[in-house]
């Protein structure tokens, strides 16, 4: 992949080619892969969720207790996609939904 | 407004938007780019003074490797849909996860998280960029690996990828976090793959030990920047000393910082006190023993003699100076007699250790940074007035008593003025403080929410003016703070924009940087 740079008026036709051949070629050949990747990153379940996330403002009296007070998993299905106040939301890129909804059961029925 | 859109980019309609979504579709599957009002809500969620719509997205993809980023900047090109990149996106009270201008398509990398090397010999990690400090802290106690790393307050919920490539701080002797990166790979605009420093040549090992390569050195154009997408990130990290030795130093007058940043200098530019000290003021640390509303009715800011009172309540300094001893106990008993002394001079400083502090909340998170631990303690910020609403306003200042004493000042009587409160810090580079204060404001009630707006800007003004520059701010103000670094500033990174994305597809307005 030691191709001349395009130009930068050259870009639109450039892609197409820049595209197909760095996605064949460049990170797999040109540069040798990174050592031993591990998989992605992702939860195993509600509890763990709670310990490695939620747990540091709820348990530490940043946020209110919110284990044991039966609180419905839809209302906490909302607040952490919406946020509320001082409360940050959390993207499905940082908590899936399939793992929001048994944190979501976890937390009410803790 | 009919459209099956929250949002669209500037000048783009929405059918061009429409086959722009479905070839990104093509690339990462349907369930990973998200359109629905619910799915973006999350990324909606600021904590600036301004309408959350003025920066809602028009998209959000979630890509996990660098082929979809190269496909997905064809189609940016092709369409001429602007990508604003995240890492792990919490990049709270400096616009959160939403993109500097309304439309823009969140591109969230924050499932593109392995962990790809951490070596224990040469103390150095390389990582995607939604690997999270609470990620890569388990992976290295996991394996007994014996590193420490340096993180910001939010350390659990954010990732060294973003902090790093927002120029953030940390609390060990590494937390100026961009002296410690080494190498990165990016992926540009045009689609090529670019790896800084030694990265660029084929078969090289020296990637995450040498930071400079040959020729000009790059990193630095890929932070606080729009020149591309950073897709892997190298950073060193600390060996654990053998003693770890926090204290924090008390003072009772504001004037004091005078004495306590000409006594500091000197022990961080020699090395005596290694990590990023902060000098914390009583309202930076209060939030975590008391609440707001017991020692304030009414509105406009807290009155000086509620602030006495609350350090005489909850044993807090007006001035908190938190920083840390680390190496062999011998080392440490050496440094901790010349920090005594130094500070004992003038009688006037309140020396205290992890005894005599043992059980108080400021001070179990305090050293929790500086030895790289997770806490998310200091959100308590956020329960002073409540509301949710906060930005940072960090100027920096000179290492030097007068300067410091000067802005923190101006800070305060700007923010009394507008009727909110002074809960600052200053961190201790070795030459430099990053000042840092949160300025808090209930967004749910719209009166402060204006006064916040009033405020920062007048800050943002008052302090250039002065000769006071920002080194970081949030979405809302980076055209005005852009501007304070004057018109020549301006245009060469204007320059380099069009030579490395000419058709402006990268995170339009970040630093004020666009076509
Ligand atoms: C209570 C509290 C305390 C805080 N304390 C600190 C502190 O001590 N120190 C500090 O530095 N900050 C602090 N912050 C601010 C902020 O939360 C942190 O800096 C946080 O690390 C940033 O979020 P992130 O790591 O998720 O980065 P991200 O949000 O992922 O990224 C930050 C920015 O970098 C750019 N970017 C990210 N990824 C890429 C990429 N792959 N390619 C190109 N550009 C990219 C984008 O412009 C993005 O907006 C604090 C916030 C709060 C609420
Ligand atoms: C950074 C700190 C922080 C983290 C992390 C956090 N929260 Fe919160 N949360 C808060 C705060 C603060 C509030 C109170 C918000 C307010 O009213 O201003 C809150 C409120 C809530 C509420 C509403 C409680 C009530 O009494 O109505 C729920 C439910 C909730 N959080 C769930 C969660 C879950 C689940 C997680 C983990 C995914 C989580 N939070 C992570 C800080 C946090």
């Amino acid at each position: 992949m030691r191709k001349t740079a395009p130009g930068a008026g050259a870009i639109g036709f450039m892609l197409v080619i820049v595209i197909a051949i760095a996605a064949a070629t460049m990170t797999k050949a040109a540069f040798a892969a990174p050592p031993a990747p591990n998989g992605g990153f992702v939860w195993k379940d509600g509890p763990e969720v709670y310990t490695k996330v939620c747990g540091y403002c709820h348990e530490q009296g940043v946020g209110p207790v919110i284990r044991g007070r039966a609180l419905p998993p839809v209302y906490i299905r909302n607040v952490v996609r919406n946020g509320s106040r001082a409360m940050p939301s959390f993207r499905i890129a940082e908590i899936d939904d399939e793992s929001l909804t048994k944190l979501a059961e976890y937390i009410s029925a803790n | 407004m009919a459209s099956k859109y929250i949002a669209l980019p500037h000048g783009v309609s929405e059918q061009t938007f429409d086959a722009a979504i479905s070839a990104f579709r093509g690339v990462l599957g349907e369930s990973n780019v998200l359109v629905s009002a619910e799915q973006l809500a999350p990324y909606i969620k600021t904590m600036m003074p301004v309408p959350d719509s003025d920066h809602a997205p028009s998209a959000a993809l979630m890509a996990t490797t660098v082929e979809q980023i190269q496909k997905i900047v064809g189609i940016c090109n092709k369409y001429k849909v602007p990508v604003w990149p995240i890492s792990t996106g919490k990049n709270l009270g400096y616009g959160s996860a939403a993109p500097a201008e309304r439309g823009q398509v969140v591109l969230d990398l924050k499932r593109m998280n392995r962990i790809l090397e951490v070596d224990k010999e040469l103390a150095y990690a390389l990582v995607e960029p939604g690997v999270t400090y609470k990620q890569l802290y388990d992976h290295i106690a996991e394996r007994k690996l014996g590193l420490w790393l340096s993180m910001p307050a939010p350390s659990a919920i954010a990732g060294p990828v973003g902090n790093t490539l927002d120029r953030g701080v940390g609390y060990t002797p590494y937390g100026e976090h961009f002296l410690f990166a080494c190498g990165m790979e990016v992926v540009l605009a045009n689609g090529e793959v670019l790896r800084t420093g030694m990265g660029s040549m084929p078969g090289s090992n020296t990637w995450q030990v040498f930071k400079w390569g040959y020729g000009p050195y790059l990193d630095g154009i890929f932070t606080q920047s729009n020149y591309g997408i950073v897709t892997k990130f190298g950073f060193w990290l600390m060996p654990a000393p053998p003693v770890f030795k926090p204290f924090v130093i008390q003072y009772q007058d504001e004037e004091d910082i005078v004495e306590i940043v000409e006594t500091i200098r000197p022990l961080r530019i020699n090395g005596i006190i290694p990590n990023a000290v902060v000098i914390a003021h009583a309202l930076y640390e209060a939030p975590t023993k008391a609440r707001r509303s017991d020692y304030v009715t009414g509105s406009g800011s807290i009155s000086d003699e509620a602030v006495r009172k609350i350090t005489n309540d909850h044993n807090l300094g007006i001035w908190n100076v938190y920083a840390a001893l680390y190496g062999t106990q011998e080392q440490v008993d050496v440094n901790w007699n010349i920090v005594r002394q130094a500070f004992g001079k003038s009688g006037k400083a309140k020396i205290l250790t992890e005894k005599e502090s043992a059980g108080d909340p400021a001070f179990a998170y305090r050293a929790a940074l500086m030895r790289g631990d997770m806490t998310l303690k200091e959100f308590s910020l956020y329960n002073w007035r409540g509301g949710g609403g906060s930005m940072w306003f960090a100027p920096v200042s000179q290492a030097r008593g007068g300067e410091t004493l000067k802005q923190m000042s101006l800070t305060k009587e700007i923010l009394a003025r507008h009727g909110l409160d002074y809960s600052g810090e200053f961190i201790v580079g070795m030459r430099d403080m990053h000042h840092v204060v949160d300025v808090l404001y209930d967004k749910t009630n719209p009166k402060q929410v204006k006064a916040a707006y009033e405020c920062f800007d007048e800050l943002v003004s008052t302090f250039s003016a002065q000769g006071y520059g920002i080194y970081r701010v949030n979405t809302a103000f980076m055209d005005k703070v852009a501007d304070t670094y004057g018109p020549v500033q301006r245009k060469i990174n204007k320059t380099l924009k069009k030579a490395l994305d000419p058709n402006g597809i990268l995170a339009p307005g970040k630093s004020g940087i666009r076509l």
